[in-house]
């Protein structure tokens, strides 16, 4: 029997690796494709930086008081180019603005010095020019408001400063907030800002991984049964003197082999698209997850493990199943794709949201998915609550034995040959010839 | 001496049709027998009941004893069947797909290197085998698969259209090979064929089929014979009166 097992196994293999169309898709794109997103997020955050240290600002002073004076003086120092344009109109100023590109206008107002000194509220004009949608725009249309916000605050310290001349900060900031995190009971002296930040990674990362990989089974699954199909080798097969559980064996083994390389690859792509956005982003404080008891163990580590195996056996074995009743490699895609929903809700919910905060019946409904549970288990992974992940292994082992069990029984009888699912617009898309009884 | 095959009033409905309607025939052990007969008569499903694919739906099929419900597994250890559109594994080369094929019926390595040797004989392929076997036109990938059905020398082979595709010169050396290996293998044969020349010069002995039953069966000469024709097309027009 492992004879033939491994005969077949081979034979798959042989096959998948050798399909140009499945290589593109499943390995060369992600290798390629993601590094080329990642590298090009990483040149229009670049350019969205340059562009933000070259604002070139033009400024209407109708004011041409002390406060007035101040606030240019302000944004020179902070390197912004000013253009004065007091002799241009509103009209002739914006036309100007937008004709020099420049990054905005500011129009001072006659009464905005005098407002100021006196107490009362002075108003700003500023204009943006929008030029599109994108990131670069967008930095520099709020950096204009963000340099104004530094100079209000620099006003309200001097008017603090004027009454409180001992300790201005203590009055604008009279609180001082030390966050700490409680883990599994435990007090841990680290902000828990920091600390979700770092498990965001995490629980964003693992349910991709996970349904990237399931999805992947799946399709080769589906199309290792119907290419068989369609290329009229699978009656020859079924007549060999070869047990059914075999070629069943054989080929979900198969595809899981081609399905673990195909993750690897994305997974390989997207941590590198991931880390061109975390290259951005200022270095985290340094949290050390083993000493407070949030790095994954050994034993999360092997749960982990075997509810994902579990898990891909049954997503196996269920597109293995559905797959029976198409009669070509379009028509099990088409059954399938259906399936990869199961793959999706779960993923999104678990990026998102926590499971046990959902109403009762959309948790229970989740729960019933056994592909939410390795997504569950990555989570869990990282908390010790190994009981939750036990449990999960539990349901999907039960789930995939009866789901194994179907496929087999399936396999196993004529069905195989002669079971059909027929749609309408499937039968449009195709006119198959009639098959001779 | 025991049968190789016995069909016996062999009914297989699919949904509403009746595909196979009370069929019987018997074939002898060494004996080309030839099932011919229209589209939908019913050739293919007694074909693959006695290849084990499908079950009947009533009456009983033995095949080298065996019968094809009880005891599947061992009918297809001595048994090879060539599907009329059968195809091969795109993405492996001839030799590949021939020692992935010899592998399930044969243990000992020489003798599979000396099996798929034999095979590329039969297919006359050469060189090409070597190639992957998407490269291949329509009538290499039939040489091809006939050599795998017969390579293994079983028993029983049973051949569904086993020229289809194939052009004259090809045809008339497949023909020759199952000649061959009936002669010197002691292979019996069950093929179906439209081609009726094909039947007339390979078969020992014919039955034509029609609406899932047997309407005729005797040796070429015999059909001929008591049907008044010069030829088993003449035969078949007769006896299902369409002349």
């Amino acid at each position: 029997m492992f004879k033939d097992l491994f005969n077949i196994i081979v034979k798959e293999v042989k096959e998948l690796v050798r399909d140009p169309t499945l290589i593109l898709g499943m390995i060369i794109v992600p290798l390629i494709l993601f590094p080329l997103m990642g590298f090009a997020m990483q040149t229009s955050m670049k350019t969205a930086e340059e562009s933000m240290r070259n604002i070139s600002i033009a400024v209407i002073d109708l004011d041409r008081g002390s406060v007035a004076e101040n606030l240019t003086t302000f944004l020179i120092t902070l390197n912004v180019r000013i253009v004065e344009v007091d002799d241009l109109n509103l009209t002739e100023a914006v036309n100007y603005v937008q004709q020099s590109n420049l990054t905005g206008l500011i129009v001072i107002p006659s009464d905005f010095s005098n407002n100021i000194t006196e107490g009362s509220k002075a108003e700003l004009d500023v204009y943006t020019v929008f030029r599109g949608g994108g990131i670069a725009e967008s930095t520099s249309s709020s950096v204009i408001s963000a340099l104004l916000e530094t100079f209000e605050e620099r006003l309200v310290f001097q008017k603090i400063g004027e009454k409180f001349p001992e300790d201005p900060e203590t009055v604008l900031d009279p609180i001082k907030t030390s966050e700490k995190s409680i883990i599994k009971g435990k007090s841990v002296d680290v902000n828990p800002g920091v600390l979700f930040g770092l498990m965001m990674s995490q629980s964003i990362g693992m349910p991709i991984g996970i349904m990237m990989l399931l999805m992947f089974a799946m399709q080769l699954a589906a199309t290792s049964v119907a290419s068989e199909k369609e290329e009229k080798t699978l009656e020859t097969l079924l007549t060999l003197p070869i047990n059914r559980f075999t070629i069943l064996a054989g080929k979900l083994t198969g595809s899981m082999i081609i399905a673990v390389i195909g993750a690897i690859a994305y997974i390989v792509g997207f941590t590198y698209y991931m880390s061109s956005f975390m290259g951005m982003m200022p270095a985290e404080i340094g949290v050390d997850l083993a000493a407070i008891g949030l790095a994954p163990t050994p034993i999360s580590y092997l749960l982990l493990g075997v509810s994902l195996f579990v898990s891909l056996i049954s997503a196996l074995a269920l597109a293995v199943s559905i797959s029976i009743f198409a009669e070509d490699v379009r028509g099990a895609q088409a059954l399938v794709g259906p399936l990869t929903m199961l793959l999706i809700f779960p993923m999104i919910f678990m990026m998102f949201t926590d499971i046990y905060a959902l109403p009762l019946p959309l948790m229970i409904g989740l729960l019933a998915i056994p592909f939410t549970h390795p997504m569950l288990a990555s989570k869990v992974a990282f908390t010790g609550d190994y009981l939750t992940a036990v449990i999960g292994i539990v349901y999907v082992s039960i789930f995939t034995i009866a789901v194994l069990y179907i496929a087999a029984r399936l396999f196993g009888t004529e069905k195989i040959l002669t079971a059909k699912l027929k749609f309408k617009w499937l039968r449009r898309r195709r006119r198959m010839p009639a098959e001779e009884p | 001496m025991s049968l190789a095959i016995e069909a016996e009033s062999v009914v297989k409905i699919f949904g509403s049709i009746h595909a196979l309607d009370g069929l019987s025939f018997y074939v002898k052990p060494r004996e080309i027998f030839g099932l011919i007969g229209p589209n939908g008569a019913g050739k293919t499903t007694a074909l693959r009941i006695v290849s084990t694919l499908l079950k009947p739906t009533s009456g009983s099929v033995k095949v080298l004893g065996r019968d094809v419900v009880n005891q599947a597994s061992e009918i297809r250890g001595l048994i090879s069947y060539l599907p009329e559109e059968a195809g091969a594994y795109k993405n492996l080369s001839g030799y590949e797909y021939l020692e992935f094929m010899a592998k399930f019926t044969i243990e000992d390595k020489q003798l599979i290197r000396e099996t798929v040797e034999v095979a590329a004989k039969i297919s006359g392929l050469e060189e090409r085998l070597k190639d992957k076997v998407k490269t291949y036109s329509k009538g290499m990938k039939r040489r091809l698969l006939v050599a795998r059905a017969l390579m293994t020398k079983p028993k029983l082979a049973v051949l569904d259209e086993p020229t289809s595709g194939l052009d004259v010169l090809h045809s008339v050396h497949v023909r020759g090979i199952i000649k061959q290996y009936v002669e010197k293998e002691g292979v019996t044969v069950l093929l179906s064929s439209h081609n009726m020349l094909e039947v007339e010069h390979l078969c020992d002995k014919v039955a034509l089929i029609n609406k899932g039953k047997i309407v005729a069966e005797g040796s070429p000469a015999e059909l001929k014979k008591n049907a008044n024709a010069s030829n088993l097309e003449e035969v078949f027009a007769k006896v299902v009166g369409f002349v």
